[in-house]
């Protein structure tokens, strides 16, 4: 009997974190090694047939997040992602490195660097490096403490995959970044409200 | 000539301050400029830190994540001062840090 898509796609969601782990063992978390991984999720994101709308439940409001694979302890999460248009998150640093590829829709990532010297409590400022735009056939790989802002451009639902090194659940503290402020606020590590 | 976005009145009653926060701004943005240390992190709509119950009034919210507030939250008229923009004069208590 054919296996159904759900099958399919769990398939497919176990062979990459494998291929991930193989390409990580071998080099570590290395700016080439995420840009393996991305290649690698583009085109797991391109098998559109995996990831049939009907199986994702739509925001309530304007982003959700639906877990395909989460490995246990402190393995990698992959997730599905489906932002509305307008939804938006501030430059922030999620501590930990992570790779997005474009199912369909568009999001634009804006990455930034720190440029003050991190002794004020409460204050930073951030300058923009660089910009891209994850849509179908392209992703954005961006290291631990990397800063980027998101936005959904468009009128359509930007949907997508989403690898953490961490489950979300085991997320450190996020730090959000205002320019307009000059400033910087942790929202609490996940790990600390699990336990 | 541009025109100027509508005003009201936002009492922020953990303080009993009251501030001036336009039509199209959000009750956090305003709350900033005026020299208010509101409960904040993300400012987008992603974290809940600045999570507040509305205690008058009505605001509309801008795009957000379905775990930044959930739809009881809404119906038991709580809001994100972040994604907070008011349609008239609005009462409105941080609950992130406490209430004071």
């Amino acid at each position: 009997m054919a296996a159904s898509i759900a099958e399919q796609r769990a398939r497919a969601c176990r062979t990459l974190l494998t291929q991930v782990h193989a390409t990580t063992a071998k080099e570590g978390i290395t700016p080439s090694a995420l840009h393996a991984i991305k290649l690698k999720l583009v085109a797991l994101a391109a098998k559109t047939d995996l990831f049939p709308p009907g199986d994702f439940a739509m925001p309530l409001a304007q982003g959700r997040t639906h877990p395909l694979l989460v490995e246990d302890d402190d393995g990698h999460g992959l997730y599905l992602t489906i932002n509305l248009p307008g939804k938006e998150a501030a430059p922030h640093d999620h501590g930990i490195w992570c790779v997005n590829a474009a199912i369909s829709g568009r999001e634009r990532h804006v990455f930034y660097r720190r440029t003050d010297d991190g002794t004020r409590p409460g204050s930073a400022t951030v300058a923009k490096v660089g910009e891209v735009m994850v849509e179908p056939g392209n992703g954005m790989a961006m290291a631990d403490h990397d800063i980027h802002s998101t936005e959904v451009v468009g009128q359509a639902p930007a949907i997508g995959l989403a690898l953490y090194g961490y489950a979300l659940t085991r997320f450190p503290s996020v730090a959000w970044f205002h320019p307009e402020f000059s400033a910087m606020r942790a929202s609490p590590s996940r790990r600390q409200l699990a336990t | 000539m541009a025109r100027t976005a509508k005003t009201y009145q936002v009492n922020i009653t953990n303080l009993g301050q009251v501030i001036t926060c336009a039509a199209n701004e959000t009750i956090l943005h305003a709350a900033i400029v005026a020299g208010i240390d509101y409960p904040y992190a993300c400012a987008s709509g992603n974290c809940g830190s600045c999570i507040s119950q509305l205690e008058a009034g009505r605001v509309t919210m801008l795009p957000r994540g379905d775990a930044a507030i959930s739809p009881a939250q809404v119906k038991a008229r709580q809001t994100l001062a972040c994604r907070a923009r008011p349609q008239g004069d609005v009462a409105i208590t941080w609950l992130g840090r406490g209430r004071r």
